[in-house]
Order: structure tokens, then sequence, then C-alpha cells
């Protein structure tokens, strides 16, 4: 069974890319368990706490990577580099357990990867 | 060398689209093999038999069509980006309970587990 990686590198609402990009995930995640998931450039704001996007009139499917543990898909990544630019530290901040990596780790974990799918 | 590619660019206004075409067939004059092309997000609108380019642009949609037609390649849509798109097949419609299609014939809805076996076939996937 392959490994693919999830890349998420788009804010969550503006465009619908992230959002069918999750329903790609669980889908996928139906057939193939080695799933691990990284949130890079601005993919980092995906999982962050308290949004309101019912105020620009989008639906709030960020709570739907909460089903992600239940799918056992428990490989999160957040790229710290990507944290730091747009300054934000606290992994409270996000309420999924997502592990806080530099982007060298990110790059390597990807290399170890069978394929890469960008949202 | 056997190929998938991951389509989601639409067939006008972005160069996803074109670019995936071009390298579809590069894939058969280098005699590797192109197992399936998956359209995702807005790259289901290739499927769209509704659009209509000018006379003098590169009418996309039929290359795929060709494509499928000359060497087999299976054309497969997402069915649930394609649904939010209006990319339908034998939908009822109206007042006179018509069935109507708005997907290319050529083209298949299917969902991501096909994408799903089609990883687990292919060695490489490409996206656009």
């Amino acid at each position: 069974m392959k490994n693919i990686a999830f890349v998420f590198s788009h804010v969550p609402h503006g465009t619908s890319l992230s959002r069918e990009g999750l329903d790609s995930v669980l889908s996928i995640s139906v057939i193939n368990q080695n799933i691990s998931i990284f949130f890079v450039g601005d993919g980092i704001f995906q999982l962050m706490r308290n949004q309101n996007p019912q105020c620009i009139l989008s639906r709030n499917y960020v709570s739907s990577f909460g089903v992600l543990p239940f799918f056992d898909i428990n490989k999160l990544y957040y790229c710290k580099d990507s944290l730091i630019e747009r300054g934000y530290f606290n992994k409270y901040d996000f309420f999924l357990n997502v592990s806080i990596i530099s982007r060298i780790h990110i790059r390597e974990k990807l290399e170890q990867h069978d394929l890469i799918i960008n949202f | 060398m056997s190929y998938t590619l991951l389509v989601t660019g639409p067939p006008y206004g972005t160069q996803n689209a074109s670019t995936a075409l071009l390298f579809s067939r590069a894939i058969f004059t280098s005699n590797y093999k192109l197992l399936s092309v998956f359209f995702h997000f807005d790259g289901v609108l290739n499927a769209n038999k509704l659009i209509s380019f000018s006379s003098d642009e590169y009418n996309l949609i039929e290359k795929w069509v060709d494509l499928n037609k000359t060497f087999g390649v299976k054309l497969n849509v997402c069915i649930s980006a394609a649904y939010r798109r209006g990319i339908v097949k034998n939908q009822v419609y109206n007042e006179f309970s018509r069935s109507i299609s708005t997907l290319k014939s050529s083209f298949h809805l299917t969902g991501f587990s096909e994408l799903a076996r089609y990883i687990e076939k292919s060695d490489r996937i490409i996206q656009f």
C-alpha cells in the first residue's frame, strides 16, 4: 500500500479547493490508511479555532477536520516556519493535535511518501 | 512506467488542463502507459458538454474525447465535485420530467475510491 501525502497550502475560505481536498482525503482513507497530512504556507489557517465563515456566507467545513482521528489519520504536520511567518506559534490555537516541525523536516518527511497531492 | 493524471483546472481560464493534455500526449509518444485521467475540483468542467469554444480556439474538451477514442484512456470525473458544478448525468429535470445530461459522453462519473485504486496501480501520479 502506498504512502500518500496530502499537502494543504491554501486558506480555508475564498475557494472550495481545501474543502474538496478534505473530502478526497476522507474518501481515499477508506481504501488506503497510509495517509499523512501537511499544512504549509497559508494552509496553516485550516485548523484554527474560532472561525466564523458564516459571516462571509461560507459553511464552516473546517470542523469536519475533527473527524480525521476517527478515520485513523493521526499523522498531521504543521510547518513551523509558516507559523512564524504568519505570527502564530501556539499549538493550542489549533483544534487537532498536530506536530509542529520545521520546513526542512517537512521536506524530509515528504520524501518518504510515494506521492503528494496538493490542495 | 504507468501514469495517472489528476487534473484540477478548468478547460478555459487556466493553463492546468491544456498542460495536462500535452503531457498525456507526451506519455504516448514515449511509449509509457497512461491508465487514467482523473478530473477533480474545477477540472470536472472539462466534462461539460455545454461549453462552447469559438472556432479559432483550441477545443480542449473534444481533444480529451479524442484521447479517449484513440488510446482508450479512461476519463474519470469526481462525482461529488461534478454535481456541485452542474455536471450531471440523466437528472430528471423540470415539469416535463425529461432526463438531461451535461456530461460529455466518453467521460465517466466515479468516486474517489476509483482514484485510490489507480494510485495503487500507477507508478506515477501527476497533478495539474
